[in-house]
Parts: C-alpha cells; sequence; structure tokens
C-alpha cells in the first residue's frame, strides 16, 4: 500500500517502515535544530522536548541526525522496500 | 549454513553496479544489494554528469546506450546584484558551436531509468541483485567485516563488502570506520521537477544550464557559499530545479531551512525575469523532493582523509566523502572509485588478504586519481563566502567565474590533461571511442533509442558523417604510434598546463566570449552536423566497429 502527499507531489510513501528515527528524551535539549531542517514536517516540541510527530512524509534524508549535537536523533533506514520512493529525482 | 559471497556491494547507486558488474565478470560471486523496491528509486539530484565521468569512467558506460534526458554545452550563470532591478551580469562557460551540441560538456539525467540501466548491465554480467533489503549492520568477527546483517535479521557472509551506501555512510558509522560528518559538511537540496514542452525548453534554455547566484539578501541562492545558487537543469520534456543550503553556517548555527527554501522558492518564481516570464506561464510542478549532499566534505582535511577502508570493506562514492566540492557532481567520484575498488577487490581476494593494510592500496589509488583528487578539493566555495562579506560585485562575479565560469580552466586544465594522457597510453584508440561515444549519446537522445539493444542498421557506412568518421578512424589508427609517443612525453609537462591557461587567461577568455558572439555564423555548419548525426545508419557508432 503507497501513500501520497498533497504537498509533496511525485512522490509515494510505501508504509511499515517501522521506527527507523528515534529521539533519545534524556538527551534532548529541545533547541528545535530538528525542527528547523526538517522539510517533510516530521518533528513537533512537546513539553519543551522534540518528539515525533508523524514519519509519514519523511524523505529520509538524515538532516535531523546531522543537526543534533547532542546525539539525541538516532537515524536509520527504513525497512527494505519501504519508505519514500520517487520516478523523478 | 549462512549465504556466502565473495563480495556484498551495498546500494545500488551510481557505484554499486559499476563495482558489482566488474567482480562479476571477475568470476565472483558477487552479490548487490538495495534498500529501495526498485532501484533508483530514493536517488534525488538535478543531475548533469560532467562529460569527464563518461570519459575516463567505466568502458560499459561509455560504450553503452545509457539513458539521457539531454546533452549539456555548459552552464549559463545569472550574477545578480539587484532582482527587482534585474541589475544582472552574465557568465558563462560554454562548448561553441558548431562543437557542441554533439561535442558535451556532460549529459542530464534522471537518476532512477540511468540507475536501473546500469544494474541491468551489472546483472547481465552475473551479479545477483536483491532489493527491498537494507544492509542495517556488518559482521564483524575479531575486528574483521565478513558480510552484513540486513533488516530481516539475515546474516549474509561475504569474503569482501563494497560499501556503496550514499553520503549519509551509516553502515560504515555502524562499522565504527568512520565518524558521522558535522552538519557544516551537508547540504540540504531542495529539488523540484516540472513539466514543460520540449520546444519551450529548447528555445529558453537549449543545452545550457541555468544558475543563479546574488547576495544573500536578494534571497536567490542560500547564504553564499554555503550551498549553490539557484540551479535548473533542461531535461527532454521537463525542468530540473534545485537549490541547496548547508545545514549548518559558520559558527555552528542552523537556518531554518523549512522558511528558507519556501521564501526563496516564492520569490525566485514570481522575480526571476527568465523563469516568470518564458517557462512559468508553461511548467507545471510535477514533484518536489530533497536529500542531503556532502559537497563541504572535501574541504575539511580531517573529515577528507577519514579512512576509507577496514579489514574486510572499502568504501566507494559518496559513503566515502568523494561528492565534488567543484562542480558539485558527485557521479564521476562514485564510478572511478567503484571501479577502483573492484579491482582492488579482486586482487585482495586473489591473494587472499583483505586486510586494511592490503585495501589502503585503494586508498592511495584514489589519493592519486587527478579528477576526483580536484573535485573534493575544489576551494571555489570559499571565494563566494568572502563575496559575501566584503559585498564588492567584483569579487562575486569573479567567484562565480572561477567556479562555474571558463575561470575553472585555471584549475580544471592539469587534471584533463592527465586523464587525457593517461586514457590513451591505456588504450591508443580512445579516441575513436570517445567520438563515437559523443554521436552515439547524441542519436540516441534524439530518437530515444535507450538500453541495450544492439545497434540495428545496415553495417556499410553511410552519408557524410560516416565517411568522416571513417577518415578520423584511419587517422587516429595511422597516427596511434605517434599519439602513444607524445601521451608518454607529455606526462610530465601536464602539470604546466593549469599555470599557463593562468598566464594566458585573459587571453584565452577573449576568444571564448568571441567565438560565442560569432555563433551565429556557424549555425549552418552546427545544424548540418546535429542533421547528419541525427539521420545516420546508427551502426557506424557501434563502439565495435
Amino acid at each position: 500500500m503507497s501513500r501520497k502527499s498533497h504537498k509533496f507531489p511525485g512522490v509515494e510513501w510505501i508504509g511499515d517502515t517501522g521506527n527507523f528515527i528515534s529521539i533519545d528524551e534524556a538527551k534532548c535539549t529541545g533547541c528545535g535544530n530538528c525542527l528547523k531542517v526538517c522539510l517533510g514536517r516530521c518533528f513537533e516540541i512537546h513539553n519543551k522536548l522534540a518528539a515525533i510527530k508523524s514519519l509519514d512524509e519523511c524523505m529520509e534524508c538524515a538532516a535531523c541526525w546531522y543537526v543534533c549535537g547532542e546525539g539525541a536523533i538516532d537515524f536509520s533506514w527504513p525497512r527494505g522496500g519501504t519508505g519514500y520512493r520517487s520516478d523523478w529525482g | 549454513m549462512p549465504q556466502e559471497y565473495d563480495v556484498i556491494v551495498v546500494g545500488a547507486g551510481f557505484a554499486g553496479p559499476v563495482a558489482a558488474k566488474k567482480c562479476a565478470e571477475a568470476g565472483l560471486k558477487t552479490l548487490l544489494l538495495e534498500r529501495s523496491e526498485n532501484p533508483g528509486e530514493k536517488v534525488i539530484s538535478g543531475l548533469t554528469i560532467p562529460i569527464y565521468g563518461f570519459l575516463f569512467g567505466p568502458s560499459f558506460i561509455r560504450d553503452g546506450n545509457p539513458p539521457i534526458e539531454r546533452p549539456v554545452d555548459g552552464i549559463r550563470n545569472y550574477v545578480i546584484y539587484d532582482i527587482t532591478a534585474a541589475d544582472i551580469d552574465i557568465v558563462e562557460l560554454r562548448i561553441p558551436r558548431p562543437l557542441s551540441p554533439v561535442i558535451a560538456f556532460g549529459y542530464n539525467a534522471y537518476c532512477k531509468p540511468f540507475i536501473e540501466w546500469e544494474v541491468e548491465k551489472a546483472v547481465e554480467s552475473g551479479a545477483e541483485l536483491m532489493t527491498s533489503t537494507t544492509a542495517v549492520n556488518v559482521i564483524k568477527e575479531n575486528g574483521h567485516i565478513k558480510g552484513v546483517i540486513t533488516d530481516r535479521g539475515e546474516k549474509i557472509g561475504a569474503r569482501i563488502v563494497i560499501d556503496c551506501e550514499g553520503s549519509q555512510g551509516i553502515l560504515a558509522v555502524k562499522a565504527g570506520i568512520r565518524e558521522k560528518y558535522p552538519p557544516e559538511a551537508i547540504s540540504l537540496a531542495d529539488t523540484y521537477d516540472y513539466e514543460c514542452p520540449r520546444e519551450v525548453i529548447d528555445r529558453v534554455f537549449g543545452h545550457t544550464l541555468r544558475f543563479c547566484w546574488g547576495f544573500d539578501e536578494q534571497m536567490i541562492a542560500p547564504p553564499l557559499g554555503h550551498g549553490n545558487g539557484l540551479m535548473s537543469w533542461p531535461y527532454k520534456n521537463s525542468i530540473h530545479w534545485m537549490q541547496d543550503q548547508c545545514l549548518a553556517l559558520d559558527g555552528g548555527q542552523v537556518p531554518n531551512l523549512v522558511r528558507l527554501f519556501d521564501e526563496y522558492h516564492e520569490n525566485i518564481i514570481s522575480q526571476l525575469p527568465w523563469w516568470r516570464d518564458e517557462i512559468a506561464p508553461h511548467a507545471v510542478m510535477r514533484a518536489r523532493m530533497w536529500e542531503g549532499f556532502e559537497i563541504f566534505v572535501g574541504l575539511d582535511g580531517r573529515l577528507r582523509n577519514m579512512p576509507n577502508v577496514a579489514d574486510g570493506m572499502i568504501l566507494v562514492g559518496d559513503a566515502a566523502g568523494l561528492e565534488s566540492t567543484g562542480l558539485c557532481d558527485g557521479v564521476p567520484a562514485a564510478w572511478f572509485s567503484a571501479d577502483i575498488a573492484a579491482d582492488i577487490a579482486i586482487e585482495s581476494l586473489k591473494t587472499n588478504d583483505t586486510s586494511a593494510a592490503f585495501l589502503s592500496k585503494y586508498d592511495r589509488r584514489i589519493k592519486a586519481h587527478p579528477i576526483i583528487q580536484w573535485t573534493i578539493t575544489c576551494k571555489g566555495r570559499w571565494n563566494l563566502r568572502q563575496a559575501q562579506e566584503s559585498h564588492r560585485r567584483k569579487d562575486l562575479k569573479a567567484g562565480v567565474n572561477y567556479q562555474f565560469g571558463p575561470g575553472i580552466l585555471t584549475h580544471v586544465g592539469t587534471p584533463l590533461t592527465r586523464c587525457i594522457l593517461g586514457a590513451m597510453r591505456k588504450d591508443l584508440l580512445v579516441m575513436i571511442k570517445w567520438v563515437k561515444m559523443f554521436m552515439r549519446y547524441y542519436y540516441n537522445w534524439e530518437h530515444e533509442r535507450f538500453g541495450g539493444e544492439k545497434l540495428s542498421g545496415k553495417p556499410n557506412v553511410r552519408g557524410v558523417i560516416g565517411i568522416n568518421l571513417l577518415l578520423f578512424n584511419l587517422l587516429v589508427i595511422v597516427l596511434s604510434p605517434l599519439s602513444l609517443v607524445m601521451a608518454w612525453l607529455l606526462a610530465p609537462l601536464a602539470w604546466t598546463v593549469n599555470p599557463i591557461i593562468k598566464l594566458l587567461r585573459p587571453l584565452i577568455e577573449l576568444i571564448l566570449r568571441g567565438w560565442i558572439k560569432m555563433e551565429p555564423l556557424f549555425t549552418p555548419l552546427t545544424n548540418y552536423t546535429v542533421n547528419s548525426v541525427k539521420q545516420s545508419d546508427a551502426s557506424i557508432f557501434d563502439p565495435g566497429k
């Protein structure tokens, strides 16, 4: 089953990705860098700490992982055959 | 019993299939592992593969029929001082007519079909393809890498792993070979694809890329020197469009890219005269995507020199930090390094020594490759940062000229000459293959004749192009002993090419500008060449003939 988004045409998402991004609350300082660089708007601030809102429009660029100076964000890849896909890259 | 391979290549992008094909051809049991369901569908870029990738890269690409979107003759840079007043300078780097568009500066392509074509070639050569499978970690025994662990928890053994994972390089981080790149080394590329009728693209772009640069307050390009300007690529019936920006500026500040990219996109499509007036009325957005690129890694000596081999593992292309800081291309270095990695892997398995000490030969060959070293160490971006600071028009124009204009000749001359002479020493008839490639690629593009099919048509040579090609072949063959001597004799002199170009730069720029001004005079000859290639019997471009 694949999903599309009106915000990002030309891209499909195949579900069952698993939790390929996670946040370690003990390390997060709530700086919000992950929110600033995530074009898929996957993050939100919840109780002054970053939290994952939804990975539905994640394009697996790992920008959140790079900008997290505290190492609170762990990034791996979605399960094989899942996540975003496009014919127009 | 777990599955066992001689070689596992992780990642079927631009590099992976090149390494897998060569290993499989050498008789090694080779597995090409890919996390997406279909190869290429997770690869995003605005893509011109510069010509040096095709000239000095894997021969199966040079001699094949990969799907391309448009031959490119060069770059037209818009240096924007004031967008509202349309105060704009133009800096152009082009192969002039009548040489172009058949003699190309590079080729535009969509990533997916190109990669699918490469994968098909690797599979035809005997590599096994496994898709929908993510390599989540490596198998380590006494510190030696012995294979990979998949997302299904499966362990796949291999005598050597070639990691072509791409810029994130997570596998190498998990294997403890490299550290995660700092955010200032990574640029996020916001990419759009627009459908647009071919006649509009032919008229507005022709075969030339359009890049735009401006001081930060013009909101045309990201903070200068921390990314690229607006880049736009003409494809056959579509336009690719990209802005990119570092994840952190100097001092570690993380910009708000969500806001910045939206604001800049809006500003460009509403204010940039040629986009607004000539393209926007005909263009329909088809896709918006983004990806992180490591185009600043090479500028940092420490990052550049992180290990690219370990016991039982070689890192290739973007996974080895080889994305270009120069023209911002990653494919040529990915192809070159994949080719070298396969050579070293084959050698190491023959001698049964896959230790990091043996595999460090790979590192030495990467560091000896003139084009790879030039692309990853090009300092052009610093000029643009300084131009923003000085805020002088002269500095901005000179910075753009140095990196994406004729100024590039002052630093690419030597590496290019060294590679040309090196290729001639290896294959005396390589010039014939290059010329046939230019013509075949142009023919293929016009006729959309891509893929693996054999060239059809009468085996006899036909038409003016055929006769000229035949004469050229004869000339190259007759002169080949002389060119071999020259290729050896001139090798030491290659080092003087950059200084000579630097010295003669005003003259060279004058000649180029004059030539481009006189181009209309060459229109009949250009049309004649293009039409002759288009109407030729395709079999004359067959590399085997």
